[in-house]
């Protein structure tokens, strides 16, 4: 396997835009990827496009990438559609890491984009219902309950198992919607409070609105190349893809012991990588609801059981501290168009690796950095995608 | 009326019959899984899967109140995982004659099976499904 390098990142910003369909959202971050790469169209070998719900929301059904793709002049090569749930995105980034790794391509763009706003928010969610295997959501079973009950997740039982508190939950909400405020891609800029967030509309008990992820439009891509090669076409600094792993969940009886999946794929990405959770300078993690980040924590070895919320009150996670999560403001602020997701994390971490950050950029520039991304559930009590990218400069 | 997944679930009409859930279970290893799929889980062998009936009973794992729904439920609803004596841990609604409120419901009570429409609205008023209500008569019903 060849090194890959990611060699240019774009993002359209992130929110309700009305008026536009998949291939406008996605146009402007293509080619935002493609300039920002010093990349011509006709430099492309090969696509992966990452997209969930724009069959059942937008109608086109079929042949998405191809669209979208043609849309901002990119035709003629293999286009491949990847629907991964809200882990689409990052599907497509394995896909275009691949081709480069293995040989059958120098230049591969990998793109994410979602547009969920379509004037109908009960459409919306019974689409996003869909990410769910059909027996569960053929019974009712929402999305968000599966972060609030759900075996895998289960937020209650931790406020009964940690003493975790309404305020407890509302820590990554609040520090994630402060580092989004510096984020002018960001859906939501508004710092918030712990009493705003505690105190917002109670969506599924005990998650509060604005412990949740939004519902948004947006897109974004990556170019990736040889790493031999990555310095022909720009001067910026190439960001090497040090590991890519994608697992699908697993069938879970009541009394599974085995290791939790999210923890079973960073683990690959880790050694494969060959780094260890202490040597990462920062995250982007999947906060779809705002208390998964503090199980993320442990999930993916930060630290000990329980302990998520003492790493915002220590300022180990915040903008300012030794291991930022979620610079861009997260899933919550930022905003979880769910099939770009993963490519906008990957975004946001290629900036701050560079140094292009802004005013939200971390003062000790990253070096190793991880992105975390899952979707989808099974009826087997399980995620069914989860996806750990791990990056060096 | 029709019965929302008949592969699932099992009414008779035999006197005194409760209905229940129809599950598998591996011949090999014992493991029961529910809804049915025709390779074992667990010891992953193919095509020793046997129709069980489950579920008449089971206890309540966790649940929630969801404030929003899907286009043709109806908000506020308890959503549910129930664990079955058998084995697995499932997915359910709350029977409707419930209140959905706080303290209606407890983590660890014991709950029985019943079948009622899916929803009442036009979407789902004619598909039938289970259901888990707590066991007890003491839990409060509404009038």
């Amino acid at each position: 396997m060849r090194d890959v390098a990611i060699i240019g990142v774009g993002a359209h910003p992130t929110g309700r835009f009305m008026d536009k369909p998949l291939k406008a959202l996605a146009y402007p971050a293509i080619w935002g990827a493609l300039d920002d790469a010093g990349v011509k169209v006709t430099d492309v070998n090969v696509a992966y496009v990452g997209n969930s719900l724009g069959g059942l929301l937008t109608g086109q059904e079929g042949v998405r990438g191809q669209v979208v793709l043609q849309h901002s002049g990119i035709t003629g090569i293999p286009i491949v559609n990847v629907e991964n749930a809200c882990a689409s995105a990052m599907t497509a980034l394995r896909g275009a890491w691949l081709e480069v790794a293995s040989g059958a391509a120098d230049v591969a763009l990998a793109v994410g984009v979602e547009k969920m706003n379509v004037g109908n928010n009960a459409r919306t969610i019974s689409a996003l219902s869909g990410v769910s295997e059909l027996d569960l959501s053929e019974l009712g079973m929402q999305f968000t309950t599966s972060y609030a009950i759900h075996p895998k997740i289960n937020l209650k039982s931790r406020m009964q198992e940690y003493g975790w508190t309404a305020a407890d939950f509302a820590k990554p909400a609040v520090k994630n919607s402060y580092n989004g405020s510096l984020n002018p891609l960001a859906q939501h800029r508004k710092p918030l409070t712990i009493e705003e967030v505690v105190q917002s509309r109670v969506i599924v008990d005990p998650l509060t609105l604005l412990m949740c992820s939004s519902i948004s439009d947006g897109a974004a891509a990556a170019v990736v190349c040889s790493a031999d090669i990555a310095t022909r076409f720009s001067s910026k600094m190439p960001i090497k893809i040090a590991s890519c792993v994608l697992q699908s969940g697993v069938y879970r009886l009541p009394h599974d012991d085995r290791p939790d999946s999210a923890t079973t794929s960073a683990y690959a990405a880790y050694e494969k990588a060959g780094i260890g959770p202490e040597d990462l300078d920062a995250i982007e993690l999947h906060d779809a609801m705002a208390p998964s980040e503090l199980m993320l924590y442990e999930r993916l070895g930060l630290c000990s059981p329980g302990e998520g919320p003492k790493l915002i009150d220590e300022h180990v996670t915040t903008l300012d501290g030794r291991l930022p999560v979620n610079p861009s403001g997260g899933l919550c602020s930022r905003g979880h168009p769910v099939g770009a997701t993963g490519l906008l994390q990957i975004c946001e971490l290629v900036w701050q690796m560079r140094g292009e950050a802004g005013k939200r950029q971390i003062e000790k520039r990253p070096k190793v950095t991880m992105a975390q991304n899952q979707g989808g559930l099974l009826l087997g009590q399980d995620s069914a995608v989860y996806g750990c990218t791990i990056l060096k400069s | 009326m029709k019965i929302l997944n008949p592969d699932n679930l099992r009414v008779s009409t035999e006197p005194g019959a409760t209905p229940c859930l129809l599950g598998n279970r591996c011949q090999q290893c014992g493991t029961i899984v529910f809804p049915k799929m025709p390779v074992c889980p667990s010891c992953h062998r193919n095509g020793a899967m046997e129709e069980v009936e489950i579920g008449r009973t089971g206890r309540l794992y966790s649940h929630t109140i969801a404030h929003f729904a899907p286009k043709g439920f109806i908000a506020p609803s308890f959503q549910a995982f129930i664990d079955l004596p058998e084995g697995p841990r499932v997915f359910s609604l709350i029977g409707s004659k419930y209140p959905v409120e706080r303290g209606v419901l407890e983590d660890g009570m014991e709950m029985r099976l019943i079948v009622e429409p899916l929803a009442d609205t036009p979407e789902h008023r004619d598909e039938l499904t289970y259901k888990y209500v707590p066991a007890s008569k003491a839990t409060r019903a509404k009038a």
